[in-house]
């Protein structure tokens, strides 16, 4: 059965969690949406939890350990290294789903397609620095625990500045949709959010250093290199899912300018039965 | 109307794709029957040191190689077919695309290192050792975009509501089972033996027969929506 594609929704049920997902399931014009959202979401809390809890291979470690210390290192976190990142390849592939409904965004606003097309291509690719190359190598360098110490801290080499040091893709993906945003009539974002693109695409600039310096600031455990980019980071994804729930919100399937959110308490746009009550 | 011209080409592409992917299996040494990871390295060199061995590795992995791209294609024919679901945004198409972007390029990684520990057998075991243990891993271990290919399709298809929908519905559930007998491969860093290691059941055959399976069973379905698309153009366009 399936919903009238204008006019009245059914009514939103209220009580459990079960029967409120299976109305939207049913009902909600803009499920597609809600679900790249909740897909971001649930991704991001437990890309923090994976890396930072499980694996501990966040905050990174020192780049100048020595052979016998990351031997030390792979030894102390060999479950958690093998069993996180197995995790973490099963559900890396979430990612096309939540860079499309990003690529979306840039798809709802006036610009090009080029932009939303650049975008997705951009993140698609941008998974295998951004996390699998790392797990890749913490993997194999977990397995065998009795391998040469000079060739574990090659695999330890790789992981961190496979992570820390190949932002190219982060760094032009954020320039993307800075542009997109600054350039759009149609309301997508507000125009602050494309100078906190920048910022974020600065950050990606801050951390290439990590090629050169092996301790301070700049090395890939450093106060510029690491704390400053994890911070933008981290500030920067909880503000685009702020304003990309919004978006949501706002959208009319239209492709004028989006309007406004309805004010608190006022009926909605979208003709729900409270509207007539 | 959009155009169609060159899809069933796309589509004829699968089976040599198909006979491609059965030559490199059949030509590695490594796969028939799988190479254990509990091989030390002395027994990993000598496996690329054999010279009944090499050329076979080399010219298995140099068609593997064409394999994994071949598959592009096929994948772009499926978001075009998610194109005309009938959906309210193309999140859906444009995220089997980035599946289509992500996938292949991990499994050229794989060929890459297999090929480098061919190049040189003679380097030091440890080194060689080192290269055939990231090949296996990646190879086996890199499951996310083929189950997010699957999921991503299935989801398509449970929202493709429409009195004639370009999947039926059986395709979703197919897809979603396909999904889970992939996972198993994820963890196959945690064992060198047992189901879950490389060589193991899950991982190895399990996993490589869902791929297998997935490939036959969605041309044959890819084909029939594209046949009955063309008949519909043509209805219209008469």
């Amino acid at each position: 059965m399936s919903a009238p594609s204008t006019g009245a929704m059914p009514e939103r049920p209220s009580g459990s969690l079960v029967r409120k997902v299976a109305w939207h399931w049913r009902h909600d014009e803009k499920r597609e949406l809600w679900i790249g959202w909740w897909t971001l979401v649930v991704f991001y809390n437990l890309y923090g939890l994976l890396f930072f809890v499980v694996t501990r291979t966040q905050p990174p470690p020192q780049p100048s350990l020595d052979p016998a210390g990351i031997v030390r290192w792979f030894d102390d976190r060999h479950h958690g290294l093998i069993y996180g990142y197995a995790i973490v390849f099963i559900v890396g592939g979430a990612t096309a789903i939540m860079n499309a409904t990003l690529a979306y965004s840039m798809r709802r606003m006036s610009v090009s397609r080029a932009f939303a097309y650049a975008y997705l291509v951009i993140y698609a690719l941008a998974t295998l620095p951004g996390m699998l190359l790392m797990g890749i190598a913490c993997t194999v360098g977990a397995m065998r625990p009795d391998r040469d110490p000079e060739l574990l801290s090659w695999l330890y080499d790789f992981a961190f500045l496979s992570f820390e040091g190949t932002m190219g893709v982060f760094l032009v993906g954020s320039l993307v949709w800075m542009a997109a945003v600054l350039l759009d009539r149609n309301r997508v974002f507000p125009k602050w959010f494309g100078y906190l693109n920048l910022c974020n695409a600065l950050t990606e600039v801050v951390v290439a250093p990590a090629w050169i310096f092996k301790s301070g600031a700049f090395a890939w455990d450093g106060t510029i290199a690491w704390w400053t980019n994890m911070g933008v980071f981290v500030t920067y994804t909880a503000v685009f899912l702020t304003l990309l729930r919004r978006m949501i919100l706002r959208e009319d399937f239209g492709t004028g300018p989006l309007p406004d959110l309805p004010r608190e308490g006022a009926p909605q746009a979208s003709g729900s039965m409270e509207a007539t009550r | 109307m959009r155009r169609a011209d060159g899809e069933v080409l796309l589509l004829w592409t699968l089976p040599g794709v198909a006979a491609i992917w059965l030559s490199g299996f059949l030509l590695f040494p490594g796969f028939v029957p799988p190479m254990s990871p509990t091989m030390s390295a002395e027994e990993v060199a000598a496996f690329y040191r054999d010279p009944e061995n090499l050329p076979r590795i080399r010219y298995g992995m140099i068609v593997f190689n064409w394999f994994a791209v071949g598959l592009i294609p096929v994948l772009a024919l499926i978001a075009l077919q998610i194109r005309r679901m009938a959906h309210r945004t193309p999140i859906f198409s444009y995220a089997i695309l980035a599946c289509a972007a992500g996938g292949p390029t991990i499994f050229l990684l794989a060929d890459l290192f297999w090929l480098l520990a061919a190049f040189r057998p003679e380097r030091d075991p440890q080194l060689t050792l080192l290269f055939n243990d990231l090949a296996w891993v990646t190879f086996s271990s890199q499951v996310g975009f083929l189950i997010a290919q699957s999921v991503i399709l299935a989801l398509a298809i449970y929202l493709d509501r429409q009195e004639r929908p370009v999947f039926r519905p059986w395709v979703a559930h197919f897809n979603l089972v396909v999904a889970v007998l992939l996972m198993p491969a994820a963890f196959a860093g945690a064992a060198l033996t047992g189901p879950f290691a490389w060589d193991g059941l899950l991982t190895f055959w399990v996993r490589n027969g869902a791929v297998a399976l997935w490939i036959v069973v969605m041309a044959v379905v890819l084909g029939g929506a594209i046949r009955r698309q063309r008949a519909e153009d043509e209805a219209v366009a008469a």
